[in-house]
């Protein structure tokens, strides 16, 4: 695979190695912007809040705000049912 | 010599190519030690690269609450996402200070710890409730298992400081440290622990949220506090933060 990119690069080896280096710093950059800050708050590691069993972690972000703005005196995760 | 032999035989077929089961096999090992790799630069991202972001949001939150004050209004019900008050525990280190946002949504812990919205803001009767992460977005309370009771956690907020001390909630089952499930919300009951979320508090609560264990969102960590002082923030830090480096101020 990589010997195939490699083949396909233009240039002596300088611009191969130039475009190479270019190239894998693109998809780190990718992977930090795009893909990574996708992918973190899906996986188990860090979620730091308390919530009813009836919201899963990740859905709890969009359950909690409409919640709180109809009843700020007692939202719906506080309810005794969701505990 | 026959080794030398066979390795020719290997490397071309008849028609001068590698033959394709080769070719896969490299595919395949260059892809896993692709991953690999993907798999160690997604560690560095959560470990170090998402507290740089959460740097950056925190000096443009100190920023903005800082110029709010300076206008001398105290915004009732801040919008989700900005900072509300700052908050110092120095048992957590000399330097600890950290904006508070409003709302524990993803995108509001990204920026820093999250006031639980509809729980009691800062000095009022109830249960002031914060969650914060643990080990990633420059992890506020990794080493919140360190505080002990009579630990000062300061709140300080436009007008006021507010200092609370780490301990047992009277009247309660609230210990001042519970490992609990991430279901169990009645940690942030505006009285922690008691079944009836619609009794009136009587008592001024701060409440801390974590993952437990470190790395994992298995359980959560919760320290309870109470309200012992509050001051103008004319008069200068309380005596709880005597001698401590303040950051910021």
């Amino acid at each position: 695979m990589y010997a195939w990119i490699w083949r396909r690069l233009p240039g002596g080896i300088a611009a191969k190695t130039l475009s190479a280096i270019v190239l894998v710093a693109g998809l780190v950059v990718f992977l930090f912007l795009v893909v990574f800050p996708w992918l973190g708050p899906k996986l188990p590691f860090s979620h730091p809040t308390v919530h009813g069993r009836t919201a899963g972690a990740a859905s709890m972000s969009t359950r909690l705000g409409p919640a709180v703005r109809s009843a700020p005196t007692m939202p719906e995760w506080i309810a005794p049912n969701s505990a | 010599m026959s080794t030398e032999g066979s390795r020719e035989r290997f490397r071309v077929d008849r028609s001068g190519r590698r033959p394709a089961w080769r070719i896969a096999c490299r595919t395949l090992g260059e892809l896993l030690v692709t991953a690999g790799l993907v798999l160690l630069l997604f560690v560095a991202y959560e470990l170090w690269w998402t507290g740089l972001t959460t740097r950056h949001d925190q000096h443009k939150l100190v920023a903005a609450l800082r110029q709010e004050w300076a206008r001398g209004v105290t915004v009732k019900d801040p919008p989700v996402g900005s900072a509300l008050a700052i908050l110092r525990i120095p048992r957590l280190g000399r330097t600890f200070m950290f904006a508070v946002v409003q709302g524990t949504s993803t995108a509001d812990l990204i920026e820093g710890p999250g006031h639980y919205p509809g729980t009691a803001m800062p000095g009022q009767l109830g249960n002031f409730a914060i969650a914060g992460h643990r080990t990633t977005y420059l992890h506020p309370f990794y080493d919140i298992n360190e505080l002990q009771v009579g630990d000062p956690i300061v709140i300080q907020t436009r007008t006021t400081w507010f200092t609370y001390r780490v301990q047992n909630i009277p009247g309660t089952t609230a210990r001042h440290e519970e490992i609990v499930s991430p279901d169990d919300v009645a940690v942030a009951y505006p009285v922690p622990d008691q079944p009836d979320p619609g009794k009136p508090p009587t008592l001024r609560v701060l409440t801390l949220t974590s993952c437990n264990p470190r790395y994992s969102a298995a359980q959560r960590i919760v320290v309870h506090a109470l309200l012992v002082g509050r001051q103008p923030t004319s008069e200068g830090p309380p005596p709880a933060l005597a001698g401590e480096r303040l950051r910021g101020l």
